[in-house]
């Protein structure tokens, strides 16, 4: 009996004898890729996003995961400078335009090579601006260029009836070093549209292997070329891509040592996909990453206190509660109609924006770094003004105005929208921010009428204005106040539903004004309407959290999520 | 058998035309679509719309279903709305890992499973049989997902004994032959490479065969107990033969057939684990893909992966019926 249990139990013991001694042996070889006491520039640095890229040529994606790749390999005419929101220059020294914003110089720099050798020069610009606008067939689609919709409208030929005119006229080589790219309309999407990764420039050998109708498959099945899913785009940037394995979901990027700027201090970087928060932080804590982003706040102090380096990112977000007020809401949801009439009623948007403890969201949810926004956009931005009417938080004058507005305690019910299964970098504990709000509306006599939804219906439901509150927010792709205000506020909208001509007129020349002091002057009017109009509380403004390894000296963080990896180093 | 053979092989043809069915209609009752996921909050109604008419997803569901059978008589699954790639080529891409990672819990399921199922067997109403069936019990009471987090916390986490994450080290630069991490490396000798593949598997592998191990124990207890009161057993010992070979040849080799079967339908079980464990351990394998697709509402990875799976499954089970029947003359006879 005993010989027989151990002859059976031999394979089990021998199996766990050589896992035992495996783990021995292995855990030398793992922390990350080396002994973390030796570390040095040839180690790779492991840095985990969300999800999974979409594409490497960025012009078909509209998602930071993306982008963060992009923005290694190649690199847009201007940029946001290193942990801040101002414009410079990235691939253009210089630029200027003329008094009505419709052409746009760019003064390129010299010295620059694309990472297969090209010459980086006037004619490698336009031949990437004219090959965006000139192309045909699905690919116009916003879901796969997006940002090209956003920014210039339209292609030279369109493919829909009903889609815009291209705003982009042409590109001129002046001369080798300088560019004239001409729009047929100035707005307030430039020049931060020459910015953003979307528009990364590839080298012309790239381009030449690009058909003009570039998404293949059948009409319900469409797929994305080849070369924008493997290894073979040529940028600029400080690193070059070397593979993509979509298996591993791994993205294997190599030093460009003939970069025209400060070349990497890591050799190899590589970036991973893990999509759940939780699994990125013990990732980090295991030593299997050096690096990852979009830290849960609650893991913020946990992983400063235990040593892990977690920079404060500036903010360029805005989180805020939307009050839909509007009684033309009955044609399409005519049983919202009651609260809609409560919320048109600006005694009552204002109780509420005086019942709500924004600072407590602040000190008790946000990571470190949040602010109460006093305004619908972050101070920034240019164009944040400090004369807007503020809202302090005092609940006794909040109920005395709901009881002026004739509402009694209980008597006013509104239905109160949140999304259960996401975060966002503005909004990132939706049920405990939802929580606080709600317990406060009540606590001044307001019946709240919770409605959770999943963010896929969220987004719909919300779009359409059909809960009377809502939480949302956005971050911004570039230093521009229109890429908040303009997205809500110029004209209406049915997630909105306000009608204020203050606001829509100052929107309206604001987009129109190509000259900097003039429209940053439009946009402070612009906010201070808005805030005495209150179509929606505006919450908070958060910073996206990101943390290193403590062996890593991190590179300088960026309110818009821009990190420039090639500043990464192994510490001393 | 050949007629056999044939007739399952063709009962696959409603079984996988109702599976499409059902899951086509779950996906289109599901809210949302890639039209949320994909793109950003500010995205306007018709940008959203517009993606809707391109993927063809406005149309009535009837029509989408035809087209979609339309595709499938010629092969093919489609292409991913999120990473833009033929859905076979991402089931290629990533197959070898989870076959790996259930290949792993098999082993680990019936190499401890027959041992302690003999052992709880052979010590009826004392103390190792109720270890073994008390802990059975709460192996298939506990979720897949739940012990593959505690499993991470302990040994990657705090003990730092295995990786936490992934189905290789990244940057690792292994050669890559069939796609199976471990055999790749043994073929290549790459040492390092298999015992890193090995190691990535453990925890993962382990979390996957609780519930097929909980059920190995149990069947083979209850088989071991069976066969033991069986007449021919009795005969054996009153034959005289030695107690070692009545327990190989008599007692433990008739008791596998059930256990061969179970075998057959837990192949399903550890799928489903898989997408749960594979998750929490960002293993790059179908479940994983799965779980990012359907978060994404990539309703062509979903179905066609679920399509796939179901196909393996029931050519799974299909072999094992036949195997059951060449291994057990009863069945034949009957």
């Amino acid at each position: 009996m005993r010989r027989l249990k151990r002859s059976l139990l031999l394979p089990a013991a021998a199996a766990m004898a050589l896992a035992m001694a495996a783990a021995g042996c292995a855990q030398s070889d793992r922390d990350g890729g080396g002994d973390a006491s030796e570390r040095n520039e040839s180690d790779p640095f492991i840095f985990a996003g969300a999800s999974n890229p979409r594409s490497m040529d960025p012009i078909y994606a509209s998602d930071g995961e993306t982008f963060r790749v992009s923005r290694q390999t190649t690199e847009a005419l201007l940029r946001h400078e290193p942990g801040g929101t101002e414009l410079e220059g990235a691939l253009a020294e210089d630029w200027e335009h003329n008094e009505e914003g419709t052409e746009w110089t760019f003064f390129l720099r010299d010295g620059v090579t694309f990472h297969d050798g090209d010459e980086f020069n006037a004619d490698a610009v336009c031949a990437n601006y004219e090959r965006w606008n000139e192309t045909t067939g699905m690919a116009q689609s916003s879901s796969v260029m997006y940002y090209w919709n956003v920014l210039f409208d339209g292609f030279a030929e369109n493919e829909d009836d009903d889609m815009p005119d291209s705003n982009f006229v042409g590109c001129e080589a002046e001369d080798d070093l300088t560019v004239t790219i001409e729009i047929e309309e100035y707005s307030a999407r430039y020049p931060g549209a020459f910015s953003m990764a979307a528009m990364g420039l590839l080298s012309p050998s790239t381009i030449e292997q690009i058909p003009d109708d570039p998404v293949g498959g059948d009409s319900d099945d469409p797929s994305l070329p080849e070369y924008a899913l493997d290894d073979t785009i040529a940028g600029t940037g400080p690193y070059e891509l070397v593979d993509w394995d979509h298996g591993s979901e791994e993205v294997k990027l190599e030093r460009f040592d003939d970069y025209w700027g400060d070349t990497a201090n890591i050799r190899e970087m590589i970036i991973k996909t893990i999509d759940d928060e939780t699994a990125r932080r013990q990732a980090l804590e295991a030593g299997d990453i050096h690096g990852y982003d979009l830290v849960a706040p609650a893991d913020v102090d946990p992983l400063a206190d235990a040593g892990f380096n977690v920079p404060e990112r500036d903010v360029f977000n805005v989180m805020y509660l939307a009050m839909v007020g509007d009684e033309r809401i009955e044609d399409d949801h005519p049983d919202r109609l009651e609260e809609a009439e409560a919320l048109a009623d600006k005694d009552v948007r204002t109780a509420i924006a005086h019942a709500v403890d924004r600072q407590r969201i602040v000190d008790t949810i946000l990571p470190p770094g949040g602010e109460v926004a006093t305004q619908f956009i972050p101070d920034t931005l240019s164009g944040f003004s400090s004369d807007v009417t503020t809202y302090d938080y005092d609940p006794d004058l909040a109920r005395e105005m709901l009881e002026d507005a004739g509402y009694e305690e209980g008597d006013l019910e509104l239905e109160f929208c949140w999304p259960t299964d996401t975060t966002r970098p503005y909004m990132p504990a939706p049920q405990d921010i939802f929580n606080v709000v709600s317990n406060d509306l009540e606590e001044v006599g307001i019946t709240v009428n919770e409605n959770g939804l999943i963010w896929d219906d969220y987004i719909p439901y919300t779009e359409d204005g059909a809960c009377s509150l809502y939480l949302l927010g956005w971050t911004g792709d570039y230093n521009e106040t229109y890429n908040f205000l303009g997205t809500w506020f110029a004209g209406y909208k049915s997630a909105w539903r306000f009608e204020d001509d203050d606001v829509f007129d100052t929107l309206d020349a604001v987009n129109a004004e190509p000259d900097d002091e003039a429209r940053i002057e439009l946009y402070e009017e612009a906010n201070e309407a808005i805030m005495d109009y209150l179509p929606g509380l505006p919450l908070s403004s958060s910073p996206p959290s990101i943390a290193f390894a403590e062996d890593i000296d991190p590179p300088t963080v960026s309110p818009l999520t821009q990190e420039d990896f090639a500043e990464t180093s192994w510490a001393e | 058998m050949s007629r056999f053979i044939v007739r399952r092989l063709l009962q696959l043809i409603p079984t996988l035309f109702g599976l499409s069915v059902v899951l086509f209609i779950w996906f289109n009752r599901l809210p949302g679509g890639p039209e949320f996921a994909l793109m950003p909050e500010n995205a306007t109604p018709e940008q959203r719309e517009q993606m809707r008419e391109i993927l063809g997803l406005d149309e009535p569901v009837a029509v989408q279903y035809m087209k979609f059978l339309g595709r499938l008589a010629e092969g093919d699954l489609g292409v991913s709305i999120a990473s833009g790639r033929p859905v076979l080529e991402e089931f290629a891409t990533r197959f070898p890992a989870t076959a790996e990672l259930a290949i792993l819990a098999i082993l680990i399921a019936v190499t401890l499973g027959i041992p302690l199922g003999y052992i709880a067997a052979r010590n009826r109403g004392r103390f190792l049989d109720f270890a073994a069936i008390g802990g059975s019990l709460l192996g298939i009471c506990t979720p897949v997902f739940f012990l593959a987090y505690i499993f991470k916390v302990i040994f990657a986490e705090n003990l730092g004994i295995f990786p936490s994450a992934f189905r290789q080290s990244a940057g690792l630069n292994a050669t890559n032959i069939t796609g199976f991490a471990i055999l790749d490396g043994l073929m290549t000798r790459e040492w390092d490479a298999a015992l890193d593949a090995f190691m990535h598997l453990v925890l993962p592998a382990a979390a996957v065969a609780t519930i097929p191990l909980a059920v190995i124990v149990r069947m083979t207890r209850g088989s071991v107990l069976e066969v033991l009161s069986e007449d021919y057993v009795r005969t054996a010992e009153a034959k005289g033969l030695h107690r070692q070979t009545i327990r190989g040849r008599h007692v433990l080799r008739n008791s596998m057939l059930p256990v061969v079967t179970a075998i057959g339908y837990l192949s399903g079980q550890l799928l489903a684990g898989a997408v749960l464990t594979e998750s929490v351990f960002a293993f790059n394998g179908i479940g994983y893909f799965i779980y990012q697709a359907t978060q994404s509402r990539d309703y062509p990875v979903v179905m066609g992966f679920i399509l796939i799976i179901a196909l393996i499954y029931v050519l799974i089970n299909t072999l094992v019926d036949i195997s059951y029947n060449l291994l057990d003359p009863r069945v034949r006879v009957n």
